[in-house]
């Protein structure tokens, strides 16, 4: 039964992982950009989802309405403003360093506004659960895993069914064969990191549901988001989704033999047993390649 | 030869400058806190010019070579304290230990290009302290484990001289290793690598070969300042050891300093690390660091990504020459002037 109740939990959280994972799969499709700052920013949406509850009393769930676009327009800004604006010759490696110190100004910035403490959100139903053949699945993970899943279909559906999406995605494709055609690709790399970065607002929302934050809690998401879209195969956004599901459910259940602390090792162990064997990841597409 | 005193004067002066300053500081030093902060800059500029071997020569930019001098530092306290071996025994066994470690990270990290290796760099930090946390039978947890001191019976300020000489003597050792490889095949070819990998591949340069060995060189050389800050400090801590801070302070001073030229990163440590030590006795230890770091590591990134040397040198050429700058290292110019001198050296 603990197995059971394990894999469920493990599903749950993998929906998560699954979509935050889609946001870095987008970065590094437009631009070949590692955003180290993807988890500081998901942290940053979880306290201000702890800190709408707190101070005006309502459900961190609103908090959305205000963060989702916001961080729509941060990542716009992003993108624009700092990532584009770097040397061609050195952009991985440089990005990789302009994110990170981006991570670090925000994990200062959010231990100084609102100290190292612990938070974590006091819900009415934070407590709620229900049984689900014999396993007990609360309440909360539920509302986290379903906001992942919705906004995952939203992303395909925007990606596969929209005009928008399939600039995105020719963008994605090749770049110059998309400015060809009269894809205006600046602009659209500019509103695909805003995307990639409405997940990272998604994401903390939900993960502020049922989680202890404090401000350096984004390096243990960073770690195994990069395992993830590492082993899925960098560019496909299902072997994220695939990678995500299978590793979450990995920890889940090594959780049961070795402890929780323990059972995080199985990202790092999963990233350096496919940058070994076979570098371009399990599902990997074209472009993991070029990783 | 215009060439011999050029290299004569950017090499040859600044290295009698750092020896001298080398060896008169410990006696000007007013207090033995001041002694101490100098061990500490010390450290940082073995630990820069280390990472200067992959940062520099190849452009892989490594974010994790904290985790490098932690390993090192933890492998010298156990072998001493576990294995009881001599203290400087120890140290050289856990660089050695430290690079044959490399070799396997270097082969996951280095087989694709570009951006998996900054990830494995990341990852090794994160892995290794929940290791060396959670793994508290074998290294004290979070306890932290106490190192013995090298010399039982030393006062404190003598203890400091005698450190104090000995990153000295291992910063030089360093930048006389670096030097060379940036004059040999070897140095030039991880060169090419920086410049163009691709090219470097298909005119025969061994690339993953060249890629791996500088790893390991530069983690042997990590784990040497990380070994000697245990024996000097005699106390570590997973928390201090294998922190993504460490890793971004030595990325922050070999970039400031310049990563191409010998001595940028020692200038970047000195800068970075005086002000790092100023800041924790004015403002102690708050999440201000983590911005002002970050802040200075994103200017640096984005307005002088070569490092202050040569935006100097640029902009100090630009004032008395007014000359078109260009990214080559000898320009047309200087390759005719040569091209006449030989032909009348010939004629």
């Amino acid at each position: 039964m603990l197995v059971f109740q394990s894999v469920i939990l493990g599903l749950l959280l993998g929906g998560l992982y699954a979509l935050l994972a889609a946001g870095l799969t987008l970065y590094f499709g437009i631009m070949r950009v590692v955003m180290i700052a993807h988890s500081a920013f998901l942290i940053l949406a979880a306290y201000l989802a702890w800190w709408t509850n707190e101070r005006l009393g309502i459900d961190p769930l609103l908090s959305l309405v205000v963060t989702v676009p916001l961080f729509f327009g941060a990542g716009v800004l992003l993108q624009r403003g700092l990532l584009s604006r770097l040397r061609p010759a050195t952009l991985t490696m440089m990005s990789v360093l302009i994110t990170f110190a981006i991570a670090l100004i925000i994990e200062g910035l959010l231990g100084y506004a609102f100290s190292g403490t612990q938070r974590r959100i006091q819900l009415g139903y934070g407590t709620a659960s229900f049984d689900l053949f014999g396993a007990r699945v609360a309440v909360v993970k539920l509302i986290a895993f379903g906001l992942a899943v919705v906004s995952l279909a939203g992303l395909y559906l925007l990606m596969k069914r929209t005009q928008f999406g399939w600039a995105l995605r020719a963008t994605i494709q090749h770049q110059d064969a998309a400015r060809l055609v009269g894809i205006d690709t600046e602009r659209t790399a500019g509103f695909g990191f805003g995307l990639g970065l409405a997940t990272a607002a998604v994401g903390g929302t939900a993960l502020s549901l049922d989680t202890t934050i404090y401000p350096s809690l984004h390096w243990h998401w960073i770690g195994p988001l990069m395992a993830i879209i590492v082993v899925g195969g960098l560019g496909s956004v299902p072997g994220a989704a695939a990678a995500a599901l299978v590793l979450g459910l990995a920890q889940s259940l090594l959780q049961i033999p070795m402890g929780a602390t323990w059972a995080q090792t199985v990202f790092y162990v999963a990233l350096f047993a496919t940058l070994a064997v076979r570098p371009q990841g399990f599902f990997g597409g074209r472009l993991a390649q070029r990783f | 030869m215009p060439n011999a005193s050029k290299s004569l004067l950017s090499y040859g002066v600044p290295a009698l400058v750092l020896v001298a300053a080398i060896a008169v500081f410990p006696s000007l030093a007013p207090n033995p806190y001041i002694l101490s902060s100098g061990v500490i800059v010390l450290n940082w500029a073995v630990l820069a010019t280390a990472w200067n071997f992959v940062g520099g020569f190849t452009g892989y930019i490594s974010l994790g070579h904290g985790a490098l001098a932690g390993l090192g530092g933890y492998a010298t306290g156990l072998l001493i304290t576990k294995a009881d071996l001599p203290s400087f025994v120890a140290l050289i066994a856990a660089a050695v230990l430290v690079a044959a470690l490399a070799v396997p990270i270097g082969f996951a990290a280095l087989r694709v290009r570009g951006a998996s290796f900054v990830i494995v760099s990341i990852a090794l930090v994160l892995i290794l302290l929940l290791v060396f946390q959670s793994w508290s039978s074998l290294t004290g947890g979070s306890r932290g484990l106490v190192v013995p001191r090298p010399f039982p019976g030393m006062l404190r300020p003598e203890h400091h001289r005698v450190f104090f000489f000995l990153y000295g003597g291992l910063l030089l050792i360093a930048l006389a290793t670096w030097w060379l490889l940036d004059r040999s095949r070897f140095g030039m070819g991880l060169k090419a690598i920086r410049e163009d990998e691709d090219k470097a591949e298909s005119l025969g340069t061994p690339t993953f070969a060249y890629k791996l060995t500088v790893f390991v060189i530069s983690a042997a050389f990590t784990a040497l300042a990380g070994g000697l800050y245990a024996l000097w400090f005699g106390d570590l801590d997973p928390v201090f050891q294998f922190s993504v801070l460490t890793g971004s302070y030595v990325v922050l001073m070999a970039l400031l300093g310049g990563v191409r030229n010998l001595y940028g990163p020692v200038l970047g440590a000195i800068v970075v690390g005086i002000a790092l030590e100023y800041f924790k006795v004015e403002f102690g230890n708050t999440p201000l660091h983590l911005v002002t770091t970050g802040l200075l590591l994103g200017l640096v990134v984005m307005f002088m990504p070569d490092g202050v040397i040569p935006s100097l040198t640029t902009l100090v050429q630009r004032l008395r020459k007014r000359e078109d700058s260009s990214i080559r290292e000898m320009s047309a110019a200087d390759l005719a002037e040569q091209r006449r001198e030989r032909e009348a050296a010939n004629s």
